[in-house]
């Protein structure tokens, strides 16, 4: 007792010393932890207990009016081996032991077993396996990461997961999947295999459609690798993509396809193109461009057919051009559905230019419902020359032409009205009046046809109904009418082109019974690209029904059909895409018949 | 003790005293008893606290197993979703359905004829459907070619376009019988109600 008290104070001293020593100890170490190595040291300790992991934001789908999934995003696999670990790894399995009934015993499985295996679920030989890790090892002993297969479906993951084989394991890929095949293909496009929109809508509307991938991370258990809750952190919020709706329908779609590719086939064309339009909205009901891809897999396609050539490939329209004519012509009053001319086989205006019919004829004395019906390019000719170049210029640029339509479709294209009307030569003043020397796309003949129908007011061309976004904010495009021509100009020519629907030289091939139509024929010339023209034609019919009260409009063209080279091949596409879009619809068929209008005098 | 006063007491002599000394006063006896309690209430607090921190700690702790055993089952769910919807889908597309329609010996009618309902009017020339064109590889659809046709498909098989037997758990559904050709009389089956 004495011995400890004595010197009381330097105990305590000592102690104080000893524990401050401590302290300071602690002291540096926490703030050497907690301040100088801080960041390093809760890296280090993410990294064994966190992986940064991708959250997918899902690329918007492509549907069509009526909701029916053109274009979806579907998850799919990479299968992916490690060489170096099938090299090494010693995989055992467990079979029964033949000694032991009902008992199990490890086996060691041979890796030719396994690489057979794997192929016989991916697709390859056993020998292809084992020729990727041989490969790859020998350009990288240390090899850690090779493509067996990608973009595999989900029973194959399945499959592979089922092997269990410790050196094969699977990426997640984001894919894009097109389940009406080529239904719309030309108008949809794809998207490659890295994600990236390649063609068509997915390219044009990929503001829209593209998503954004995110990240989190978040730290788990190290035994099983269970998440410890309320430890998520979200580095960068995932964003999926909006929902795109067309106007397109996709049943009639289909239907509209495979006519067009059956004639086609029957008629051995290079290609055609059938629009079918909302005559009162300028909505695009179907927009078929045979040969057509199917976005599935665009390789096996051509490469000058996987896109819509209604929009990029413009040609010179031929005959169903003169309706743009004569409504100009009626709307600056210089004439009528009975106004008269004689058209001789060949005309010769006094500018020096030469026209002719397609066919020998006498002079015969047509209205100009007549110069319509017979297609007359001299009777034309002496219309179109009544009012100036310019206006006609002017009316042309007003019903669309000469420049891209309103739906702003990849690389479409805008038509080349042949440059300005003073830089038309005498030939091309003339050839313009009935199609020639100008070319359009099948989409603005479409819309000729639209504003004709519609009263003369021109809608603009709608493909896409609007964009989703994944708020449910519904961005729409805008549809507003402009006026081309007076609703009498306009009215008149529907009459007109009734009359060639009921007595063209066609009638009884385009014939839709119940219904009053109005159509126009067209055979055009095809430049060959040196400044003259090709052997074959491009036929085509445009028009709408029911012609009392117009709701649609279809426009066919065909390049080239080498076994009947005349628009006796687009008339029964019409016909039945037309007969098709009417009974699609419910429409009523016309009560009253078409009014009658004299073609001769 | 007596409970008398002691009043009779003399008044005490006062004799010097050596000087006092401050000590501290002894610890009252009575007060020992509730600091006891409040020692066994904050230790037990304590005690508690730890306690259920150490629960709740289990229960999170198994609630996080339990999460993860849900989440597994959510994403093989999705995975058999994800299937399905697809099959769902590659059936639904009008090739798909076109080509069944023809296998059954459909074809399309392009001549529709309409009653009126306010005066009993044909509108439209009744005209008898012809033979259409086969339809089936007109528009390619990549997601259908190996696809059974229903006519090709037997009784108790799900159209898929994947191998039904592929997943062990699906092949077992199916019931191991020789397929049963439907009875073909001539007719098209009616239902024997009336």
């Amino acid at each position: 007792m004495n011995r400890i008290s004595r010197h009381p104070m330097r105990r305590i001293l000592l102690s104080a010393v000893v524990l401050l020593a401590l302290v300071g100890v602690f002291i540096v170490r926490l703030i050497d932890i907690q301040v100088v190595r801080a960041a390093e040291l809760s890296e280090q300790a993410n990294d064994v207990r966190s992986r940064p992991m991708t959250v997918f934001g899902t690329r918007g789908e492509i549907v069509d009016a009526n909701g029916n999934v053109l274009a979806d995003s579907v998850m799919r696999y990479d299968i992916v081996l490690s060489p170096k670990q099938a090299a090494k790894a010693v995989v055992e399995r467990e079979v029964p032991d033949p000694e032991h009934e009902g008992q199990t015993t490890e086996t060691e499985v041979p890796l030719a077993q396994l690489a057979a295996e794997l192929g016989a679920v991916v697709g390859l030989t056993g020998d292809q396996v084992q020729g990727i890790i041989t490969s790859e090892l020998a350009e990288d002993p240390e090899a850690d990461y090779a493509y067996v297969a990608k973009l595999v479906d989900t029973e194959t993951y399945e499959a592979v997961k089922a092997l269990e084989i410790p050196w094969v394991y699977a990426d997640d890929h984001p894919s894009r999947r097109y389940p009406n095949g080529a239904v719309a293909g030309n108008l949809i496009g794809w998207v490659d295999e890295d994600g990236n929109a390649g063609a068509g809508l997915e390219l044009g509307e990929d503001e829209c459609l593209a998503s954004e991938n995110g990240e989190v991370t978040s730290l788990r258990s190290l035994k099983d690798w269970v998440e410890i809750p309320g430890t998520e952190v979200v580095h960068k919020q995932a964003h999926d993509g909006g929902t795109l709706q067309l106007t397109i329908d996709s049943d009639l779609q289909w239907a509209v396809q495979r006519i067009a590719e059956a004639q086609v086939q029957a008629t051995g064309a290079q290609w055609a193109t059938v629009t079918v339009m909302e005559a009162k909205t300028g909505r695009l009901l179907a927009v078929a461009d045979v040969p057509t891809v199917d976005p599935n897999d665009p390789a096996s396609t051509p490469e000058g057919d996987r896109g819509s050539r209604s929009f990029t490939a413009p040609f010179e329209p031929g005959s169903t051009f003169k309706a743009l004519t004569a409504a100009s012509v009626i709307d600056h009053g210089k004439a009528d559905p009975l106004s008269q001319i004689i058209a001789p086989y060949r005309y010769l205006p006094p500018n020096g230019a030469n026209i002719n019919d397609s066919g020998y004829h006498e002079d015969e004395r047509l209205t100009l419902t007549g110069v319509l019906i017979e297609s007359s390019n001299t009777g034309m000719s002496q219309f179109g020359e009544r009012i100036s170049d310019q206006e006609r210029y002017d009316d042309m640029l007003r019903f669309g032409l000469g420049a891209e339509t309103e739906v702003g479709f990849p690389a479409e294209a805008p038509g080349d009205l042949h440059g300005v009307p003073e830089e038309w030569d005498n030939q091309t003043k003339y050839a313009t009046m009935f199609g020639q020397g100008l070319t359009t796309t099948a989409v603005q003949i479409a819309s000729i046809y639209q504003t004709i129908a519609n009263g003369g007011v021109r809608m603009p061309v709608t493909l896409v109904d609007g964009c989703r976004d994944e708020n449910g904010k519904v961005t729409r495009t805008p549809s507003e009418g402009t006026r081309v021509v007076s609703e009498q100009a306009a009215d008149q020519t529907s009459q007109m082109l009734e009359r060639v629907y009921q007595d063209g030289w066609l009638a009884d091939k385009w014939n839709i019974p119940g219904y009053r139509v109005a159509a126009k024929t067209g055979t055009a010339q095809v430049p060959d690209g040196q400044g003259g023209y090709q052997t074959g034609y491009l036929v085509s019919v445009s028009g709408f029904a029911p012609a009392d009260d117009p709701e649609f409009v279809v426009s066919v063209s065909i390049m080239n059909p080498v076994k009947m080279n005349s628009s006796a091949a687009s008339a029964p596409v019409f016909q039945e895409v037309m007969s098709q879009v009417l009974k699609k619809y419910r429409t009523v068929p016309s009560g009253a018949p078409a009014p009658e209008l004299p073609a001769t005098w | 003790m007596s409970a008398v006063p002691a009043q009779s007491l003399p008044a005490p002599r006062r004799i010097p005293q050596p000087p006092r000394r401050l000590r501290a006063a002894p610890d009252a006896a009575a007060r020992a008893k509730p600091r006891l309690g409040y020692a066994i209430i904050a230790l037990g607090g304590v005690a508690l606290i730890v306690v259920a921190q150490l629960l709740l700690s289990i229960a999170m702790t198994q609630g996080a197993y339990e999460v993860d055993a849900q989440q597994t089952k959510q994403a093989a769910l999705a995975l058999e979703e994800q299937k399905l919807s697809e099959d769902l889908d590659r059936l639904e597309s009008p090739q798909y359905l076109a080509v069944n329609a023809e296998a059954l010996g459909m074809v399309p009618n392009a001549n529709p004829v309409y009653l009126r309902l306010s005066d009993g009017a044909v509108l439209g020339q009744p005209t008898a459907a012809g033979g259409g064109v086969a339809s089936g590889p007109l528009v390619p659809n990549l997601l259908i070619t190996d696809v059974p046709l229903i006519t090709q498909q037997q009784t108790g098989e799900t159209p898929g376009g994947g191998d039904p037997g592929a997943t062990g758990e699906a092949a077992a559904h199916v019931p191991d019988q020789t397929p049963v050709p439907p009875p073909v009389d001539g007719a098209l089956p009616t239902p024997a109600t009336h």
